[in-house]
């Protein structure tokens, strides 16, 4: 039984296969990008538009300025919206944990209830009660964000080490401190995930929060080339976030993940 | 000890009734003071709530929704099973699967294939469908994925000195491993797939409560809207209180019994 194991792990370990995993994985994408040309080819461009057409409109978004201050404008609105509803959620998360009577208010009302709330809802709803503007874009999305970093801090606050915030109680008797020196420190990894899902989500529903209630963005963008049946913006706009996705994670939140660890 | 618990829940619940009365009476408040179609107040989306039920083309289009969604989770539940599947059996798609292709899928949002869908194949009952698939895939793949990761490698082994046949040890060993991974597939599924098929409905379908909120929008009534919303949230509610967690503590004894 050793025996199977230890080979089974070396398979793992060893080069060879995970370069054929490399290897097999570009395969794939190769594999699917010549598909689609292959089957684009035959189709118009007006319903089924080739790698070539959405790559030069993938690159369009990101040379033309038009283009580009629409995709500032919904990067700012995505990093504010996942701060606030950071906020929001500790908020939320703390207060049962200070006014232990507010546990089934927050777990059992405004959690739910937030949680259940369709996004489309919001999107429709903002627009009647905020008109078109940046700040029904951003409703939409803390509306939509906030359950999320409250399950996470709220698990959070439960796993906080009640020996180590003892200790603190027997240091000090200010709150505020045992608040900042422990409790911030140890929730930390809690934020980070926090943040990490809501900036994930909040791509996903930046394009549904911006096609009601915005007047720019890559949801107008995107809108606005279905609208003309342009398949291919349709496509590259869809893409752009993909990008943009893959690029904040990368430059923002895994740094921040790793300041947070070295701390 | 036991009578204080006791008497702290009830006094938790009584608050909890008190903040959900007071939220009632401020919506009733402000709704006087501002224009109905802004914000109707909560006696008159509780009428025309009442007028949805007694009313069999509402009823039409919330079945419709129903079928919709059924029909997605059981699509999407399938082709990620197998899209889990296909990296354990064969090694060398390990990458291609977890690094390539459900990232991707995951970052695609649901409009775009919604969009997409609608030039594609119209607006139509398989666009609907097609949609929130695509969207619930990945969730599925992740999950399943993380199941087969924790699958004890004794439990297989003994699989394999029993049988030589890999189809009886996906039946009977690896699927009965991952029954509680497939469920929390199906739990996730089920609360998504509501919220995206108002939005699939919304632009690709020509029946559904999505289709009906579109209607509701451009008409500017609001009721018929909040009472939609209300709808999809007592569904996703109930579901999780009534049918999800009785059977997932049930799953967590069955196991803890092992």
């Amino acid at each position: 039984m050793q025996a199977f194991n230890t080979t089974n792990d070396q398979s793992k370990t060893s080069t060879f296969p995970a370069i054929a995993d490399s290897f097999f994985s570009w395969l794939l994408v190769i594999g699917l990008i010549v598909g689609w040309w292959a089957l684009s080819r035959n189709i118009s461009d007006l319903v089924m538009p080739g790698p070539l057409t959405v790559g030069k409109s993938l690159a369009e978004m990101f040379v033309d300025p038009v283009f580009l201050d629409d995709i500032l404008i919904s990067t700012l609105r995505v990093i504010g919206s996942v701060i606030i509803s950071v906020i929001l959620g500790l908020i939320l998360a703390l207060i049962p944990a200070r006014f232990p009577l507010a546990r089934v208010i927050v777990h059992e009302r405004i959690k739910p209830f937030l949680n259940s709330f369709p996004s489309v809802g919001w999107a429709i709803l903002a627009v009647i009660w905020f008109g078109a503007s940046d700040f029904s874009v951003m409703f939409v999305q803390v509306a939509i964000l906030t359950p999320f970093c409250l399950v996470n801090l709220a698990e959070g606050l439960r796993e906080l080490d009640q020996e180590i915030l003892e200790m603190g109680r027997s240091f000090t008797r200010n709150r505020i401190r045992i608040f900042i020196k422990i409790t911030i420190p140890m929730l930390l990894p809690y934020v980070i995930a926090a943040i990490r899902i809501a900036y994930g989500v909040c791509w996903k529903i930046a394009l549904v929060s911006e096609l009601f209630g915005a007047e720019s963005g890559i949801g107008v963008i995107m809108l606005r080339a279905q609208t003309t049946a342009n398949a291919s913006m349709v496509f590259a706009s869809c893409f752009a976030i993909v990008v943009i996705f893959m690029a904040g994670e990368k430059l923002i939140i895994n740094p921040l993940a790793k300041l947070a660890e070295q701390k | 000890m036991e009578n204080e618990n006791e008497a702290a829940r009830r006094l938790n619940r009584r608050a909890a009734h008190i903040f959900t009365f007071a939220c009632l009476c401020l919506w009733g408040i402000y709704s006087s003071l501002v224009e109905a179609y802004v914000m109707p107040g909560p006696w008159s989306v509780a009428v025309r709530f009442t007028e949805f039920f007694s009313d069999a083309n509402f009823i039409g289009h919330m079945f419709w929704s129903f079928f919709h969604i059924l029909v997605a989770i059981t699509a999407s539940f399938c082709v990620g099973f197998m899209l889990a599947l296909l990296p354990y059996y064969v090694t060398v798609a390990r990458k291609a699967v977890d690094r390539r292709l459900t990232p991707f899928l995951n970052s695609f949002s649901g409009i775009g294939w919604t969009l997409l869908a609608v030039l594609w194949f119209g607006i139509n009952d398989f666009t609907v469908i097609f949609a929130i698939s695509m969207v619930l895939i990945p969730f599925a793949i992740i999950n399943i994925r993380e199941g087969l990761r924790q699958l004890d490698n004794e439990i297989l082994e003994m699989g394999e000195s029993f049988t030589r046949s890999g189809f009886k040890n996906l039946m009977l060993i690896i699927v009965p491993s991952l029954y509680p991974y497939l469920f929390a597939t199906l739990r996730i599924s089920f609360g998504v797939s509501w919220k995206v098929a108002l939005t699939a409905e919304l632009f690709g379908g020509d029946r559904g409560l999505g289709y009906l909120l579109n209607l509701a929008r451009q008409d500017f009534d609001t009721p018929l809207i909040l009472v939609v919303i209300l709808i999809i949230i007592i569904f996703v509610y109930s579901t999780e209180r009534f049918i999800f967690n009785p059977i997932q503590n049930k799953l967590a004894e069955h196991n803890a019994g092992i």
